[in-house]
């Protein structure tokens, strides 16, 4: 029943003075109520007859907006007036067009729409829970309302992840195509691959004709050259517990993320095969390359439920899973923190195993509380110690550094907005240095 | 091609939280489980004089009273059993009689200030009088403390003499459950630790606390048997008030016929007695009781008026008219209406599934605080110094195997500082205090600072 049940009984408590038995007034004014109440739920739309579908959005970028539409048909012979609850996660940032508050009204055998605009505030799958319908009868006295009924249909919005790097894309590219324009004029060298064989005309390098092939086919021919192409580029995302700590806004693995959907769009436009892979203590998302095309959007729906778990993430796991993907020499982007205790027990064992067949660098986010604590002048004498500490983990971090670079890996340790762009770059210095 | 692998389940809950909370449920659910065991014993052991046949001579269960009867007959005695107050008391009317009232708080309140208006050489026998009944007779008698089960005890416990030779002849008996005191200066008959005391008010008067010596299933033990017939033998007849439930209001007829009509004020109405008893039976008794009575009359005339109107109805009702309070009915069922409009939300809380958050340099800091705690102002001192070091070197153009007396000779030089503090600085003795540890600090920090601004390598252009 409703307010307005409780209403009419009120209302009516005050004609009681009117009454010759004043109780007997109670007893058939409460009746009535009740009667009115019990008919109006027997007149109110069969909650079984509802059927609800939703239609939408799949996927938004974080920070945007999406719209998925409730549709409620209404199969009985009777008219639907309901409260509508569509209940999201919280973080979905769910603003219904149509309140809960507000009736909705739906003809027999008609159907209505109800948007529901999201506005998610986190990254990941955002499923829409709970669906709750009350259907009031003509008079509003009564409502039925079942749990479960109509069934919640369901849906997830993908939220992916914001891809702010995209700014830096332009500018990577136009020095991809300074490294392609360069190496095609001068020819033979670093980072460059044997293309075709071409009749020599005049004004080409008399040093990249081709002795043993003009012998074989009584011409002058000349090799030609291009950017090598078709490297292999597999990125590494290490969801473990070091993912989870919080730089500035956001934690280290969307910072990672944020990198490697750069390099991979950098990688994919360069003609190199990028696959990925998420790993803590189990593998949480493979992506192989090889449909070029759509790898892009691939890679961003693969990643975008990635979330951190507070688990030591298995190095072993890592390398054997590049080792057994990958048969031919690439270049391994490790996305980790440096962290004494995790890199050095866990990932240098293995590292020589992994440096010998592939040409791996780690990228590391920075952390710029560590640089405060020891360049802020100290206060007090906790200043003191943190200064202390940070000064002994900046010094253990230089030896992980320093014991990474003995293997010849290629350490890249910036802060997080700088990370994606400083790791394409090294992407590019090797690719011009012909090092992949 | 693109699998997302589903997350491991969560980690189960230890089974420690499980077995701490058994650590605690059994022993006091155990307990609980004991206490609540003795309760419902007690109470079932305990006869609750509302039973029906609770001390009753015809009732032959555990607490009825037809054993203590038989003896009684055996022993010559005169029982007469009566159900209704009034009659008990006139049929007490003629000659000295003992009234034997096993459920004083069954009587009707208004008539417990007739029960010892007896005739003289009466005894009134009491069993564990509440402090209602003990006021209502005007007895100088409060209830003292209450045990939780009846005590066999000598009649002279607790080393008072017991003048009672009813008692003395028993012997060890259970009467000590409820005790009674009475106020220092009357002539109180004290036994049994106070379980029993007879008071010579305007009729003797014996008030025992524990219904137990007269119970059927009780009177062969000790001396149980031998008190209750000691107190209500005798040459006198006994009337015997067995009551099934709260008696009824007394009913006050004014006619010779009908229902028995009683009057409390002995002058007043000494022929409206109409069940044929002869009204001036009662005379004798009454003359006894003359010097009291005007005083009497008047707190009965008190009575009189109270009772005229329903005892039971609350002044307040009258008060308001009739649909007042059909509205008040009315807007409570409307109250309850809202409360089960209230009571049903429109679907369940949704949670969140939080994400987990470490805060950065999380363990530098807790490096730090443990630095602090421990005191460990020497390792904290060297790694500032070290650091400091570290960065000074590459900035004087210096190996890092340079003799310390040389590196603070070459800061001391660029930075404008005494040679000895520099040396202090960068290679002195642990700091005493956190003051001190922070003064280095902020040295280390200012000297860093200088040589860094400053311009770089006097002896730069000379090598070119």
């Amino acid at each position: 029943m409703t307010w307005r049940a409780a209403l009419l009984l009120g209302a009516g408590a005050l004609t009681l003075p009117a009454w010759p038995a004043p109780f007997l007034g109670v007893a058939v004014m409460t009746g009535l109520v009740l009667l009115l109440v019990a008919l109006d739920w027997a007149l109110a739309a069969p909650l079984h007859a509802v059927g609800a579908t939703r239609s939408g959005d799949r996927t938004v970028r974080l920070g945007g907006s999406a719209t998925v539409t409730l549709h409620l048909a209404n199969t009985s012979g009777r008219t639907l007036r309901a409260q509508v609850r569509d209940a999201w996660v919280p973080s979905a940032g769910a603003r219904p067009d149509v309140p809960p508050e507000r009736m909705v009204r739906v003809a027999a055998g008609d159907s209505a729409a109800l948007p529901v605009r999201l506005t998610p505030a986190r990254r990941g799958d955002r499923p829409a829970a709970v669906l709750t319908l009350r259907s009031f009868g003509p008079l509003r006295l009564a409502f039925r309302q079942r749990a479960g009924r109509p069934g919640t249909p369901p849906w997830t919005l993908r939220v992916l992840p914001r891809f702010d790097s995209r700014r830096h894309l332009p500018e990577k590219l136009a020095r991809l195509r300074i490294i392609d324009g360069i190496q095609v004029t001068r020819g033979r060298g670093q980072g460059t691959e044997f293309d075709t064989l071409r009749e020599y005309v005049v004004g080409d390098d008399v040093r990249s004709i081709d002795w043993r092939a003009s012998a074989r086919r009584s011409d002058v021919l000349v090799r030609t050259w291009r950017p090598e192409r078709d490297r292999r580029l597999v990125c590494v995302l290490d969801t473990g517990r070091t993912s989870a700590v919080r730089v500035g806004d956001e934690p280290r693995l969307d910072t990672a993320i944020d990198a490697a959907l750069l390099l991979t769009a950098l990688a994919a436009r360069a003609g190199d095969r990028v696959d990925l892979l998420a790993v803590d203590a189990a593998v949480r998302a493979t992506v192989k390359g090889s449909g070029r095309p759509a790898l892009l959007p691939r890679l961003v729906d693969a990643v975008a439920p990635l979330q951190p778990a507070l688990v030591e993430t298995d190095f072993e796991l890592i390398a054997g899973e590049v080792l057994r993907r990958e048969r031919q020499r690439s270049l391994v982007v490790l996305f980790t923190a440096l962290e004494a205790g995790a890199l050095g027990e866990g990932l240098l064992p293995v590292l020589p195993r992994l440096a010998a067949r592939h040409r791996v660098v780690v990228a590391a986010t920075h952390d710029p509380v560590l640089t405060g604590l020891t360049t802020d002048p100290p206060r007090g004498p906790d200043d003191a110690y943190a200064a202390a500490a940070a000064w002994r983990a900046l010094a253990e971090r230089d030896r992980v550094r320093a014991a990474l670079a003995r293997h010849g890996v290629t350490v890249v340790d910036a802060p997080a907005d700088r990370l994606a762009p400083t790791v394409a770059d090294t992407y590019l210095r090797l690719k011009a240095l012909g090092q992949l | 091609m693109t699998a997302t692998v589903a997350a491991p389940p969560a980690v189960q809950p230890p089974h420690r939280r499980a077995r701490r909370r058994h650590r605690m449920l059994i022993p006091l659910g155990l307990a609980l489980l004991l206490i609540v065991a003795t309760l419902v014993a007690h109470a079932v052991d305990q006869p609750d004089p509302a039973d029906r046949g609770f001390l009753s001579p015809v009732a032959t269960g555990d607490d009825g009273g037809s054993r203590l009867a038989e003896a009684l007959r055996g022993q010559g005695v005169t029982v007469r059993r009566e159900t209704d107050t009034l009659r008990a008391l006139l049929a007490a009317r003629p000659g000295p009689a003992t009234l034997f009232v096993p459920a004083p708080d069954l009587v009707h309140p208004d008539t417990v200030t007739a029960l010892d208006d007896l005739p003289a050489g009466s005894r009134l026998v009491l069993v564990d009088p509440s402090r209602r009944v003990l006021a209502g007779l005007g007895l100088p008698l409060t209830p003292d403390d209450r045990r939780w089960a009846t005590r066999a005890t000598s009649p002279d416990a607790d080393d008072r003499p017991c003048a009672l030779p009813e008692a003395a002849r028993a012997g060890t008996a259970a009467a000590d459950r409820q005790r009674y005191a009475a106020p220092a200066g009357q002539s109180a008959t004290r036994c049994y630790a106070g379980g029993l005391v007879r008071v010579p008010w305007r009729t003797e008067v014996v008030v025992i606390g524990a219904s137990d010596p007269f119970r059927n299933d009780r009177i062969d033990e000790y001396g149980n048997r031998a008190l209750a017939t000691g107190l209500l033998g005798g040459p006198r007849p006994l009337v015997w008030l067995d009551l099934d439930g709260p008696a009824p209001a007394p009913t006050f007829g004014d006619g010779t016929e009908g229902p028995p009509a009683w009057s409390p004020s002995p002058g007043g109405s000494a022929g409206t007695t109409g069940d044929g008893q002869p009204g001036s039976g009662g005379r004798p008794g009454q003359g006894a009781d003359r010097p009291g009575g005007g005083q009497r009359e008047g707190d009965d005339g008190a009575d009189d008026r109270a009772d005229g109107r329903q005892p039971q109805q609350n002044p307040l009702w009258a008060a308001f008219p009739v649909w007042f309070w059909a509205l008040l009915v009315q807007l409570a069922l409307a109250g309850l209406l809202v409360v089960l409009w209230r009571a049903r939300r429109l679907g369940p809380p949704v949670p969140e599934p939080l994400p987990v958050t470490v805060r950065s340099a999380e363990t530098v800091l807790g490096r730090a605080r443990l630095y602090r705690r421990a005191g460990a102002r020497g390792p904290a001192a060297e790694t500032l110094r070290a650091a400091a070091r570290d960065r000074l070197l590459p900035r004087l153009n210096l190996p890092p195997d340079t003799p310390s007396d040389e590196v603070a000779a070459r800061v001391a030089a660029l930075a404008g500082l005494d040679p000895d503090r520099a040396a202090d600085l960068l290679h002195g003795d642990e700091p005493a205090t956190d003051r001190e540890l922070l003064e280095l600090a902020r040295e280390l920090d200012r000297l860093t600072r200088t040589v860094a601004t400053r311009p770089d390598h006097p002896n730069e252009g000379d090598t070119r």
